[in-house]
């Protein structure tokens, strides 16, 4: 791991950089814009990133990077997000995609594919969730069937649905969670596979959330053939991939978070009125920031140091998703009508991720989920009723 | 610094000496005792970081009372701590400064540890604007009152300086604020501390209480309220080390305000599982319950320091990043 100091002139050189290349990397369309939009806006700062090589730090040299520490991608990914340049739900996911795709994947196959995502040519995308399987991930019944017996097989054949798959109509690749084991074999008997979404027999369907934007969708495979070669780790190796995402989602992708949530409060003070109940409301949420802040930094550093992360990350999702709501319930009530009656930029912007952010209790394990893991592993309670 | 291992080490050896004693008395001498024979002052003198961090942090787990923070304010000011010095701390749920100069003398209202009584001298001090005084007031020209108030083991005194003849010298810009970081950072470490063993308590009556033919630990609704009660304690202890690893007014404010709203989260379900037998003096769970509602008044209540820090905010319109990766 770097030093702070060598972390401290990366961050440096890095704001300088952005700073002197602002008018490249700012967005070319009106605000707020739409979802075509910040995809196109995204995969355009990436690519001159890339270029430039800051999307090359904190990667493996074997996949197109120049080494380093992960934080360094941290770094960037915050400084982006910092400046709005791209929205972190969109910039995080390659913090949970590449990794498994360098470490699961044959390594000329993570090759050839990685650099195409970190330098924006491609979007992939994570099809995990199903209809029937929420919270319960060993329950999926995405099927994947052999040609031949599964240790010969050529050729999977892959039937079934996903979703809440974020930009699946913009994607090019898949990482995708298939059942190979028996119908109970839950954890047991699931693989991945790199899928094309090119490949005939996929359906993508997008479901418009409640900011009316179609960040998700769902996924149909009918009959859709994947070569044996695009087998991600083992098969029936898949849970070990699934849980392998944790430390990452876990780590970066909450720094970008966070990094956004501290912009979003600098936004409100910008306009918030100056009297007590306005400083109550943002020194509340400052203080559920702040700590937030101080928990994911103290996460990474275990990280960085070597250390295996697992269930007590369930604290740091809790108090992101908590200060996430935290944040965005302070600003509907210092700017009374932006969120409801404001049909003016900022009010779309605002009421846009207003209701977004009721989302954060659920998505990438719901509150109670996490609470659950936190009575069963940190407190030692035994198992539930 | 001091390194890992040592530090297990000293945690160790401050958590036997303090379970070692039982002092309920309230005069913290006993305490007091223990942690001069372990080297306390020397600790603080060489690592102050630690110092505060490990004594405060078993000092609240253990709910014990000692006068050790008069040491932590007195080294902060710059003045030589000794058991033979007491300090001035601010009224509850404030944190100006207690004393003001008029003309010659000295006027002053403020809390004391149980050190005010047997300490010969008391360090005050005081503020006009921006700047501040510091003098040392012989304790015999002084009133002071035991305060019984909610807690009275914590041997809180009330002190009154009515107009005291004293040589005052001139703090440095800054100083008070970093006695006050100092202080609260000493107390936010014991609310930590105290937190921390609510929770335990908690835990423990959860998994052996049975109602229903099994432990309450088995419900849902328990657990889900002693997670967040294990969420707000780390919370707040990630604060705490970020204060330590910056150490400056804005940290230690931030850390202290977390202190009082994670005591607050963490006595509510702790006490709401513990059930009737938490709301008897015969469970130890009232003793935290009490300390920590005393000690959220030290340095300022969470709700004033929120407010204050909302205003500096609104103020210069930047939301600061004060720790960085």
């Amino acid at each position: 791991m770097p030093d702070s100091r060598t972390l401290a002139d990366y961050r440096a050189e890095l704001h300088a950089w952005l700073d002197a290349h602002h008018d490249e990397l700012a967005p070319t369309h009106p605000p707020p814009g739409t979802l075509d939009d910040d995809i196109a806006q995204m995969q355009r700062v990436r690519s001159i990133l890339f270029e430039a090589g800051w999307m090359r730090y904190g990667w493996p040299e074997r996949v197109g990077g120049r080494g380093g520490s992960a934080m360094l991608r941290t770094e960037l990914g915050a400084a982006i997000v910092a400046r709005d340049l791209i929205e972190p739900g969109l910039s995080s996911l390659v913090e949970v995609l590449a990794p498994t795709v360098i470490d699961f994947a044959p390594p000329e196959l993570a090759a050839e594919m990685v650099p195409r995502l970190l330098s924006g040519a491609e979007i992939w995308c994570q099809g995990f969730s199903e209809p029937g399987t929420g919270s319960d991930l060993a329950s999926l019944s995405c099927r994947a069937v052999p040609d031949r017996d599964d240790h010969t097989a050529s050729r999977w054949v892959i039937k079934g649905q996903k979703v809440w798959t974020s930009l699946a109509q913009y994607s090019d690749r898949c990482v995708l969670l298939t059942r190979t084991g028996s119908a109970d074999s839950r954890h047991r008997g699931i693989t991945a596979f790199f899928v094309d979404m090119d490949t005939p027999g996929i359906t993508v369907s997008p479901l418009e959330m409640i900011n009316g934007r179609r960040e998700f969708a769902e996924v149909y495979f009918d009959d859709v053939v994947v070569p044996a070669d695009r087998m991600l780790g083992e098969l029936n190796g898949g849970w070990t991939i699934a849980m392998s995402i944790l430390p990452y989602e876990r780590s970066s992708c909450f720094w970008q978070h966070i990094a956004y949530l501290y912009r979003r409060l600098q936004r409100l003070i910008d306009v918030a009125p100056a009297d007590d109940r306005a400083a109550e409301v943002v020194g509340n949420a400052f203080v559920q920031l702040h700590a937030l802040r101080a928990r994911s930094r103290a996460t990474q550093h275990r990280l960085a140091a070597g250390s295996t992360l697992g269930a007590e990350t369930s604290i740091d999702k809790v108090l992101v998703a908590t200060a996430e709501q935290a944040t965005y319930d302070a600003v509907r009530r210092l700017l009374p009508g932006l969120v409801e009656i404001d049909d003016r930029v900022a009010g779309e912007m605002w009421r846009s991720e207003y209701l977004y952010s009721r989302a954060a209790t659920i998505y990438g394990g719901t509150a109670e989920v996490q609470r659950n893991i936190i009575a069963r592993r940190l407190l030692d309670l035994g198992s539930a009723e | 610094m001091i390194d890992a291992s040592e530090r297990v080490l000293l945690e160790e050896t401050v958590r036997k000496a303090i379970a070692a004693v039982c002092d309920t008395a309230g005069g913290g001498t006993a305490i007091d005792a223990v942690l001069a024979q372990i080297g306390w002052l020397e600790l603080l003198d060489a690592e102050p970081a630690d110092a505060v961090d490990i004594v405060f942090s078993a000092l609240g787990a253990a709910n014990a009372t000692a006068t050790v923070l008069d040491d932590v304010v007195a080294s902060a000011l710059g003045a030589s701590p000794d058991s033979n010095l007491a300090v001035l701390l601010p009224l509850f749920a404030a944190w100006s400064s207690p004393g003001r100069i008029d003309g010659s003398h000295l006027h002053a209202r403020g809390l004391a540890t149980a050190r005010a009584v047997r300490a010969r001298e008391m360090l005050v001090v005081c503020s006009s604007g921006t700047e501040s005084w510091i003098a040392t007031v012989p304790t015999k020209d002084m009133e002071s009152n035991a305060v019984h108030g909610i807690d009275p083991d914590a041997g809180i005194r009330a002190v009154h300086i009515p107009g005291a003849t004293a040589v005052a010298k001139q703090l440095e810009a800054g100083a008070w604020e970093s006695a006050v970081a100092l202080g609260r950072r000493a107390v936010a470490y014991q609310i930590a501390g105290a937190s921390r063993a609510m929770l335990a308590l908690a835990r423990s009556h959860a998994l052996e209480r049975i109602q229903f033919g099994r432990p309450i630990a088995r419900f849902q609704a328990v657990r889900h309220r002693l997670a967040d009660a294990l969420v707000a304690v780390e919370a707040l202890e990630a604060t705490l080390a970020a204060a330590r690893d910056e150490p400056n007014p804005d940290t230690a404010a931030l850390a202290k305000a977390a202190a009082g709203r994670t005591a607050r989260t963490v006595a509510a379900h702790c006490q709401q599982v513990l059930a009737g037998i938490g709301f008897t003096t015969g469970h130890p769970f009232h003793r935290f319950l009490k300390r920590t509602l005393l000690l959220e008044g030290l340095f300022g209540s969470a709700d004033d320091i929120v407010l204050a820090l909302g205003h500096q905010l609104l103020a210069s319109r930047r939301v600061p990043n004060l720790i960085e990766l």
